[in-house]
């Protein structure tokens, strides 16, 4: 599962859902990628959940590259607590996706094996999503 | 490479307003720069830049206003979500005239079984006549296990073409998949299963 190793602070504001991605919009390392169109705080757990959907169904050949990380931390209070006496534990880690973003890559693998597997991957993700292929234009 | 011809018209609106105008009549706005001259700004039909884009260092022969002006794309902006073509930056160029571009770079054929072909560099940057520049050059693989090394000298560039990179840098290499790793074992026990036959038959003689 990915985790920060270690942070400034253990508790943050919740980060800004608003606005496009500026950077990581383009299949960068691989043949094919999954490019969100909606913003969403995806956690680590989802983030692992899709790594794995993806490698099992391409039968962990090919090359798999994940392009986000999870460094926000998101707190939560108890259940059943009054209101006050500080910010709550953290509870999740997320990573803040804006749309445009690529989420993952893969390549080594046939354009209907990738595209099966990226879908598999959508499916565990908060978000709606587009598989886009890397582009040789200038556009 | 094939040669595009498109009509441009002249820019006399600028700012977000303007250029929003124009998209929604389905023309892009562009600028053309180089060779020190102030750069013109222009509007191109939408759907025709959209398709001429779709190739790296196209090479337009535009028509404006009634002159004739040969340009390069130089960079182009798209909105991400929507994939529409906001803006194009376009170079002039000369006939017979050396430019430095980036080519992609295509694999052709494939590795052995277990292991995937793992592309360090993209692109491949070249020194090129403008008129003749390749839409891609290829990386050939021939089966090829894991450990192969191509080097940018090993890429065959078309001729008069120069590469702006080091001889011995890694262009692609072969890499073992996580499945390769897995099989690397079955295929040594393979090979050592008629050993350690040969050897308990020895015993039971």
């Amino acid at each position: 599962m990915l985790i920060p190793r270690k942070v400034k602070h253990r508790k943050q504001h919740h980060p800004k859902r608003s606005g496009a991605a500026s950077g990581g919009t383009a299949v960068s390392f691989g043949e094919w990628g999954i490019q969100a169109l909606t913003p969403a705080y995806v956690t680590n757990r989802q983030i692992e959940a899709a790594r794995i959907a993806m490698t099992r169904h391409i039968k962990r050949g090919g090359k798999v590259w994940i392009n986000i990380f999870p460094d926000r931390p998101l707190t939560k209070k108890p259940a059943e607590t009054r209101m006050g006496s500080g910010k709550g534990s953290p509870e999740w880690w997320i990573a803040n996706i804006k749309p445009g973003r690529v989420l993952f890559e893969v390549s080594g693998v046939t354009e209907a094996l990738a595209k099966e597997a990226l879908t598999r991957a959508i499916h565990k993700l908060p978000l709606k999503a587009r598989i886009i292929k890397r582009s040789e234009g200038d556009a | 490479m094939a040669d595009n011809k498109l009509v441009a018209e002249v820019r006399t609106n600028f700012g977000k307003g303007a250029a929003r105008k124009f998209r929604a009549a389905g023309k892009t706005p562009a600028v053309i720069y180089g060779h020190g001259s102030d750069p013109r700004h222009i509007t191109l039909p939408a759907h025709e830049i959209a398709l001429v884009l779709r190739h790296k260092n196209a090479l337009i022969d535009l028509d404006i206003a009634g002159t004739p002006q040969l340009v390069l794309v130089k960079s182009a902006t798209k909105d991400v979500v929507t994939q529409v073509i906001e803006h194009v930056d376009l170079m002039e160029i000369k006939k017979g005239e050396r430019v430095h571009v980036e080519v992609p770079v295509h694999v052709i054929g494939e590795s052995l079984s277990g292991t995937t072909i793992d592309l360090e560099h993209k692109t491949l940057k070249l020194e090129v006549d403008a008129t003749a520049i390749p839409e891609y050059v290829e990386a050939i693989f021939n089966k090829e296990g894991a450990g192969f090394h191509l080097l940018a000298k090993d890429i065959k560039i078309p001729a008069g073409a120069t590469l702006d990179l080091a001889p011995d840098e890694l262009v692609a290499s072969v890499v073992i998949t996580a499945a390769g790793k897995n099989e690397e074992p079955v295929a040594v026990a393979a090979e050592a299963a008629p050993e350690a036959a040969k050897a308990s038959d020895a015993k039971a003689e």
